[in-house]
């Protein structure tokens, strides 16, 4: 796939845009923005509406490019199908009437953003929607937008503009491998969540959620949990939603309100979570796994194409320094390796259960032939 | 976390996906998507099973056809019979399908990609099923419940008449549910309308006696109910018809409530109940023949028995109608008219009663259509002392056109040659006092003449009489008898129209007479003038007689306004009685007062228009016009 990498902006962010556009084998753009780029600006918007094929993306914490995480700058990939861009608005109001506004058609893949600072439950029915209209017959990967200090500010776009509180969606119809995995391990639990409500889970066992999850963490590893600087250590041990065969899906803790944990990403009232925690090498070991499975599935296998990647903006936070090992262990194909660091991942891997995830690696190996 | 324990987990999480949803579709979308999530299954579906085979309630994807592990599931399952669950199918290398039974439902598909869901995973989910399959039927017999139901309430609504459902508890009666014909009736209330409701329903458990006043179909087999009954509704009170059908089933204390109004044919009864008092109780005779020369009675009142002097209504019975003629030839006669033009009115004809005596009798009819084909409606008014009265004012005329006359000739003849003969200035003035009263009597006996023809002519005319050309006449013709006398005609050009005749000539000739005649003035002097004003709301011609003589007496004023003569109060001729009759005969009135000097007399009578003129131009109104 055709790339490039820009940190200009107006005129010159648009000259480069309309030249990848116009390349024999761009159909479509993802264009994948940092904060750095002011995508509210009346100049981005104009370049969007300017350009000759269908767009959407989104401005993410960080992106990857050539196989590093970048805090500025845009990325923008040229896909070599045409995508079909399908626009979720209101994803906080989103109903059962969701299913009726999604795509029909034979589409192979489907890149899919959200708005990371949406409703939780918002965002819940979008990827129940997506896995009860498509199940495994639609590839899809993709993640949550944003910025980490924020919300309520524009984050996703289309040829058409700016939106927020919103997901967009680009299905195309090339094939693609799936690779997800975290590398998180249980240290604590089960715990039945017995008072939640969208994202926030306000009891655990019946009992303050806060207090329970600072009892399993301080009683089963070294670390000590404050209200003060709870995102600095919580952001270590995140919570599991369990599931037979396979890893459990990750939930992000990110602030405490009284004994209420808000995470990324719905969890529902009466199953039961575990308290996670890792270290670099599992996680940079399942992120290599994920690149890995990727790589290998059928289609893929014997061509050539571009691995994108949806890493979590936390486990860069996590893994600090040690995060371009796991870049690295992912970049082992050979294959370039594009992508963002989300704040939430969407994936199924063909096979399983569609789920929007935290913490999670996602690597979606997107083969240049449709 | 050890496999069981996670197991046991995740089987608890896909019970919470099961129930707590409206319908059956969210019901099985809810718990398809738990299962898959929690197993880390890709597809599946769940099928209700009829007679037709499986039909999918929901699946994932939306389209099973567009997946190749679901469709193989389907395709299985359709040749699965029921003693095979569980069954499993892998189409594909690695892919797997199962095949679960959703017991006294249908079935369900879960299908795994790459993976397999091992055999105590697959075991532990029996029970889950059970609980799917048992809120799936749940929902499917509330779903049914809920069709029933609104079909229920569609037909409900339909009804144009007060409907409830209602339960008794407790002794209580409570409306459960109603149309909204019955809120619009009734208002918003939960009691049943009428009281006495309970006690019925319940009562005919016991077979105690009911409380409605008037049950028309109480059977206590099946506890219905047919009655009329009062209720209370937002207009008032109103009278219905109630029916009471206790709801099939279990809950023998529920019932259906009917409330058809009958407010208005109840008011139709009691008003063809008064009517039929009203003609029963009537001095005329009331009755219904059939037609033809002899013709049978149908129905008489009371005043036909008393008329003809029967004991009662019996004497009617196998009685033809002829047989109360005195000519029954008439009775042939009257019904061929009858049958001719429809109705008839006022026909004169002799009839016999029971006792044997002659009477006169007017009747009046109209044919009136039945299912046993054409009837005659009558009514019969006697007579009798009318036209007897009839034969003496023919005697009296008689007596005043001939015989007084004749002797009042005698009497004036004899006088004149006296008077010739005698040269004493007393007798002759004696003799003249003589002469000028038998012209007074001559007078008089002309017009009691003239009276007597203003009745033959009968009430009222529909014949139009033009007033200004009526009143030009009449004065032209008394200034040509009286020279010294004027009289003015003093009304607008344009020609005003009343319904009159003659009679109305008469009136006014009589007046203007009055007005020259018994005048003391060297000139006398009457004006005629028309005015168009309004009588009882209807548009009205006044005609005005206004003189300069010395008025009208008191006491004759008041004999007319009154009406009526009596031996203190009476006139001294038949003047303005002729004039009062005429009037009163053509449907006007009459008003004198006191002029100055003189006298002001107005006729009113009602105006008529144009298209009575155009009546008028080929009937008698040319006469009246003319003043002939």
């Amino acid at each position: 796939m055709e790339l490039a990498y820009s940190s200009a902006s107006g005129d010159v962010l648009r000259d480069e845009l309309t030249s990848l556009s116009s390349q024999e084998r761009v159909e479509g753009l993802l264009v994948l923005a940092t904060p750095s780029v002011d995508i509210t600006a009346d100049s981005f918007e104009t370049t969007l509406e300017s350009l000759s094929v269908p767009v959407c993306g989104g401005l993410f914490p960080q992106v990857i490019v050539d196989g590093e995480s970048r805090t500025s700058g845009l990325l923008a990939i040229g896909l070599p199908t045409s995508p079909t861009v399908t626009v979720v608005s209101e994803l906080s109001e989103a109903d059962d009437e969701l299913d009726a506004s999604l795509p029909a058609g034979s589409s192979e893949a489907a890149f899919v953003f959200v708005d990371a600072h949406a409703d939780a439950d918002g965002v819940g029915s979008l990827i129940d929607a997506l896995f009860r209209t498509y199940s495994v017959g639609l590839s899809v990967v993709g993640g949550g937008a944003g910025r980490l200090d924020g919300g309520g500010e524009p984050c996703l776009f289309t040829g058409d503009g700016i939106i927020e509180d919103a997901a967009v969606m680009a299905a195309v119809d090339q094939p693609i491998g799936i690779g997800v995995r975290h590398g998180w391990n249980e240290v604590a639990g089960p715990f039945r969540v017995t008072d939640a409500d969208h994202g926030t889970i306000r009891e655990l066992d019946g009992e303050s959620a806060f207090e329970v999850y600072q009892e399993a963490i301080e009683t089963n590893t070294d670390a000590t949990l404050h209200r003060e600087d709870f995102f600095e250590t919580a952001t270590a041990y995140p919570f599991g939603i369990s599931r037979l065969d396979g890893e459990p899906i990750v939930r992000d803790p990110f602030a405490v309100d009284g004994d209420a944990i808000s995470c990324f990403g719905p969890v529902p009232e009466g199953e039961f979570v575990t308290v996670l925690a890792g270290d670099p090498d599992s996680l940079i070991d399942a992120a290599e796994q994920a690149a890995e499975t990727a790589l290998t599935e059928k289609p893929i296998a014997d061509g050539a194409g571009t691995l994108c990647v949806f890493d979590c903006i936390s486990r860069h936070l996590y893994l600090d320094e040690t995060f371009d090992q796991e870049v690295a262990a992912i970049d082992a194909g050979g294959w370039p390796m594009v992508g963002a660091l989300t704040i939430g991942e969407i994936a199924n891997d063909g096979t399983g259960h569609l789920d929007y995830y935290n913490k999670t690696a996602v690597v979606a190996a997107v083969s240049d032939d449709a | 976390m050890p496999e069981r324990q996670q197991r046991v987990q995740a089987l608890y999480e896909i019970a919470l996906t099961i129930g707590g949803k409206e319908t059956l579709t969210e019901t099985a979308d809810a718990a398809l998507a738990g299962y898959l999530r929690k197993l880390n299954c890709s597809v599946g579906g769940i099928f209700r099973a009829t007679e037709d085979g499986y039909t999918p309630t929901a699946t994932i994807p939306a389209d099973p056809a567009g997946n190749a592990l679901l469709s193989a599931g389907i395709d299985q399952l359709a040749e699965l019979s029921s003693e095979a669950f569980p069954s499993h199918t892998e189409p594909t290398a690695g892919d797997h399908c199962y095949l679960f039974s959703l017991p006294d439902f249908g079935a369900l598909v879960i299908g795994k990609q790459g993976g397999e869901i091992d055999t105590a995973t697959r075991s532990a989910l029996t029970p889950l099923n059970e609980k799917l399959a048992e809120a799936c039927r749940n929902k499917l017999v509330e779903r049914q419940l809920r069709e029933q139901r609104n079909r229920f309430e569609a037909v409900f609504d339909a009804i144009p008449e007060p409907i409830a459902d209602t339960v008794v508890e407790d002794g209580t009666e409570e409306i459960i549910a109603s149309n909204a014909e019955f809120e619009r009736t009734f208002g918003d209330t939960d009691e049943t309308p009428g009281t006495a409701m309970v006690p019925e329903v319940t009562d005919s458990d016991t077979g105690e006696s009911t409380q409605h006043s008037r049950p028309i179909d109480t059977d206590e087999g099946d506890h219905r109910i047919t009655t009329e009954t009062t209720c209370e509704t937002v207009d008032g009170p109103g009278e219905f018809l109630f029916h009471g059908v206790p709801v099939a089933g279990d809950q023998a204390d529920e019932y259906i409530h009917l409330y058809v109004d009958i407010t208005d044919q109840k008011r139709r009864e009691g008003e063809l109940q008064r009517y039929e008092r009203l003609v029963e109780n009537l001095p005329i005779g009331v009755y219904r023949t059939t037609p033809g020369p002899d013709g049978e009675f149908k129905l008489v009142n009371q005043g036909l028995v008393d008329i003809l002097e029967a004991d009662s209504k019996a004497y009617f019975e196998n009685r033809s109608v002829s047989e109360i003629y005195v000519d029954p030839d008439e009775r042939a006669a009257f019904s061929d008219r009858l049958l001719a033009e429809g109705t008839v009115d006022n026909v004169e004809l002799q009839f016999e009663t029971a006792a044997g005596n002659q009477i006169w009798g007017e009747v009046s009819g109209i044919v009136t259509e039945t299912d046993d084909g054409p009837v005659f409606e009558l009514a019969l008014q006697d007579i009798t002392t009318r036209k007897e009265r009839d034969q003496q004012l023919d005697v009296l005329n008689r007596v005043l056109r001939h015989n007084l006359r004749n002797a009042l000739n005698v009497i004036d003849g004899n006088a004149a040659m006296l008077n010739a003969g005698l040269d004493d200035d007393e007798l002759q003035s004696h003799v003249e006092g003589i002469e000028r009263r038998v012209s007074n009597l001559e007078e008089l006996s002309e017009k009691a003449v003239t009276v007597r023809s203003l009745f033959d002519q009968g009430r009222s005319t529909t014949t139009a009489c033009d007033v200004q050309a009526l009143l030009m006449r009449v004065a032209r013709e008394f200034e040509d008898r009286h020279p010294g006398a004027r009289v003015v005609v003093d009304a607008p050009e344009e020609s005003l129209y009343v319904n009159a005749d003659v009679r109305l000539k008469m009136a006014l000739s009589e007046l203007v007479n009055n007005a020259v005649v018994h005048n003391n003035r060297a000139t006398p002097e009457v004006q005629l003038t028309t005015e168009t004003v309004v009588r009882d709301g209807e548009p009205a011609v006044e005609i005005v007689i206004t003189d300069n003589g010395p008025g009208i007496p008191k006491h004759e004023r008041k004999a007319i306004e009154s009406g009526e003569e009596t031996p203190l109060q009476h006139g001294t001729g038949l003047g303005l009685w002729l004039v009062y009759w005429a009037m009163s005969l053509l449907g006007g009135d009459i008003h004198i007062d006191d002029a100055n000097p003189g006298t002001r007399i107005a006729l009113l009578l009602p105006q008529v228009g144009g298209d009575a003129q155009s009546q008028s131009d080929s009937g008698t109104g040319v006469a009246v016009n003319s003043g002939d």
